[in-house]
């Protein structure tokens, strides 16, 4: 845009403005030589002369000695405003004596006898005899620039239109651009969304031609050809390590567990046996675990979503908690609203509301509550709360406690991998659920407790009606229970 | 039973083997696909512990050409991959049950002794005995020492579990599977909770137990 109008104005001065520079030369250069002519020879000379040349149609002039006038202009058409010219030569007040004029004067139209305005331009100045200081007459010196100064009126038009139609293209090449542009960073977004959620095998889309955005579209691809690579080989190794050291562990159980059994009852390095098996059962579970997680955030298991009705889900692990809760000096209690849909595995959203629950009966001392609930949230998405009113979690941990072995009961003094909580993060990622953990039941005897709730998005409504009927044909054993 | 183990991992099959034989079952071992299939063919067993991932044939194939030829003897899946899916991809091939490694040997031996009795003919029965316990699977009604005894929908099914494999191991993973239908492992001893409550209702008014707990296994419903 800018430079558009830097040309446009070189073009107006280089024209326009040089051709009034030409028409001022010639009129000083006259108004010059009429001085002198008028200094050495005379007002008769002078007066002469401007009669001839005002004939010959090319100059204005103006002629005044004494009270005689000569010349093709009428009348002086000068101002008290008007411009002091400025020669180099001159000195002192003698540069006040000459004046610019750009004036308007008639002219007989030759072809219907009428007058026409034209635009002159030129320069008065006062003549002397010899010597003298005395000012004995004045003269004006101009040409017609009507033709240059339509030309200027016409340049300066189409200057301001192409600017303006400059202007409009930028802006227009601009907004068609720029939306171009930010459609493909949009998609950039998207894949990056795609592909932190797990969908790795999303690429970039390409138009090949060969500009910045498909640049690094191509290395955005190939740095996700890598990451895949290394996944996979990382993937591959981790399966081998848990085929290579699961086998060995499992023997390890097999034979302490065959040793123990082999033992009389009342033998007491039965029970050290045993227990060294149980060890061995324990690092095999969190083995599990840990390849669980991996498979989990690898994704793997997203297309196994199915939408379905929560509420026998979650029926069943109250129930199957129940008693484990009455055991442990917990009261519980489950509020599980009916009508609600989610996209999810039934083995996997079990496992994370079973962990949770797990948790808050691990935590909460005697004497203390659980809740297990299933309602709407403000924004109308289902939600499974688990409330307790154990020591809670600091806020500041909330986020920590989230990643895999990070356990807050720095003494390690319960029973845990720190397993847990990632595996539920792990779960509700794979369903596109949020899992937020906040405070829970608050009264005077304990602190904050926690509230760990899991939020899944919305399904389409359209198709809940289709799922309670196939929810029925999945789950035959409920109808036998009942 | 006799059974036969389908497993290239020969140190891992010659401890199942060592271990079911001395559980009084007679034990065959195949290292490949092929001579297990063959085997199979050639005699006839009780039960059958396949592993998935063999060399020469995969053992979902040997599984797929043992039921098109009509053969319908159990057959428990063992994996290294231990999810889901998996599991119902084994099912869906033709396998009684499925076992992920890393396995304890008192699961896997509970499970082949499960399967191989499923193969009873009188599997399908609608009345359920061990000794004075009596179990009613049409009325759904259960009485012992002819006093009737209210269960809890699940608690009728934990009992009919133990009840069909009377005299076997019953393993807490495998109650959670069958009762429950989990196929994760809890990390509290929830399934012992609802045993206890079990307890108190079929034994404690009464002088034998039939409920133990097998330490390091799972539960026995024994007379």
């Amino acid at each position: 845009m800018g430079s558009s109008l830097v040309l446009f104005g070189f073009f107006y001065f280089g024209t326009v403005k040089s051709e009034l520079n030409r028409v001022d030369q010639n009129i000083t250069a006259e108004l010059k030589e009429l001085e002198s002519l008028y200094a050495e020879e005379g007002p008769i000379a002078v007066e002469r002369e401007v009669f001839l040349r005002s004939a010959s149609g090319e100059g204005l002039y103006y002629f005044q000695h004494l009270n005689k006038f000569t010349g093709n202009l009428a009348q002086l058409p000068i101002s008290e405003d008007s411009m002091q010219v400025r020669f180099g030569f001159l000195r002192g007040n003698e540069r006040d004596l000459y004046r610019r004029v750009e004036a308007i004067y008639s002219i007989a139209d030759e072809e219907d006898s009428g007058l026409r305005d034209r635009r002159m331009r030129g320069i008065l100045g006062p003549l002397r005899i010899g010597d003298n200081t005395e000012i004995s007459g004045q003269l004006l010196v101009g040409r017609d620039v009507e033709v240059a100064m339509r030309n200027a009126v016409r340049v300066k038009n189409t200057i301001l239109i192409s600017a303006a139609i400059s202007l409009a293209l930028g802006l227009l090449s601009g907004f068609l651009v720029s939306r171009r542009f930010s459609s493909r960073v949009e998609e950039f977004n998207r894949l990056a969304t795609d592909i932190r959620k797990g969908h790795l095998d999303r690429r970039a889309s390409r138009n090949h031609s060969g500009d910045e955005l498909d640049l690094l579209a191509e290395h955005l691809n190939d740095m996700l050809d890598h990451i895949d690579r290394l996944m996979k080989a990382m993937r591959y190794a981790g399966d081998s390590i848990a085929h290579d050291l699961r086998s060995p562990l499992t023997r390890l159980r097999t034979r302490l567990e065959s040793a123990a059994v082999d033992m009389k009852d009342d033998d007491p390095s039965a029970n050290v046996l045993f227990a060294a098996a149980d060890d061995a059962g324990e690092l095999l579970k969190t083995f599990d675990s840990v390849l669980r997680i991996a498979r989990l955030e690898a994704g793997e298991r997203r297309e196994l979503l199915k939408e379905l009705d929560p509420k026998p889900i979650l029926d069943d692990i109250a129930e199957l908690y129940e008693p484990a809760c009455e055991d442990a000096g917990l009261s519980f209690s489950a509020h599980i609203e009916k009508d609600h849909v989610l996209a999810a595995d039934r083995g996997l959203l079990s496992q994370a509301v079973s962990n949770l629950v797990e948790n808050a009966i691990k935590y909460t001392p005697h004497g203390g509550e659980v809740q297990l609930s299933l309602e709407h949230d403000k924004m109308g998405r289902s939600q499974i709360i688990i409330l307790d009113n154990g020591p809670g979690i600091p806020a500041t941990e909330r986020q920590r406690v989230k990643e895999r072995f990070v356990r807050l009961d720095e003494s390690r003094t319960k029973k845990g991998s720190g397993l847990g909580l990632a595996l539920v993060d792990a779960i509700a990622d794979l369903h596109r659920a949020e899992f937020i953990l906040g405070d829970g039941i608050s009264n005077a005897q304990s602190k904050n407790g926690l509230s760990a709730s899991i939020i899944f998005p919305r399904v389409r409504k359209r198709r809940q009606k289709e799922d309670a009927q196939g929810d029925d044909v999945i789950q035959p054993s409920a109808a036998l229970l009942d | 039973m006799r059974i036969l183990i389908v497993e290239d991992d020969t140190v891992a099959a010659d401890y199942v083997r060592k271990g079911l034989m001395e559980a009084g079952h007679v034990v065959d071992l195949a290292a490949d696909g092929d001579l297990g299939l063959e085997m199979a063919r050639a005699a006839d067993y009780d039960a059958l512990v396949l592993d998935r991932m063999l060399p020469k044939r995969d053992g979902l194939d040997l599984l797929k050409v043992l039921r098109d030829d009509g053969d319908k003897t159990p057959v428990l899946i063992l994996s290294a991959l231990g999810e889901v899916d998996h599991k119902v991809e084994g099912l869906r091939a033709g396998g009684d049950d499925y076992l992920a490694k890393p396995y304890s040997f008192t699961e896997l031996l509970a499970r082949v002794e499960a399967i191989g009795r499923r193969s009873d003919p009188n599997a399908a029965v609608t009345k359920l005995t061990v000794g004075e316990l009596e179990m009613d699977l049409l009325a759904r009604t259960v009485r012992r020492e002819g006093q009737n005894i209210l269960l809890q929908p699940r608690e009728f099914r934990l009992l009919e579990c133990l009840m069909r494999n009377a005299g076997r191991v019953v393993t807490r993973t495998m109650l959670l599977e069958k009762v429950w239908d989990y196929h994760f492992d809890p990390q509290t001893n929830v399934i012992d909770v609802h045993i206890s409550r079990l307890r108190g209702k079929i034994d404690k008014e009464f002088e034998t137990p039939l409920l133990h707990t097998v330490r390091g296994a799972g539960y026995r419903l024994q007379v």
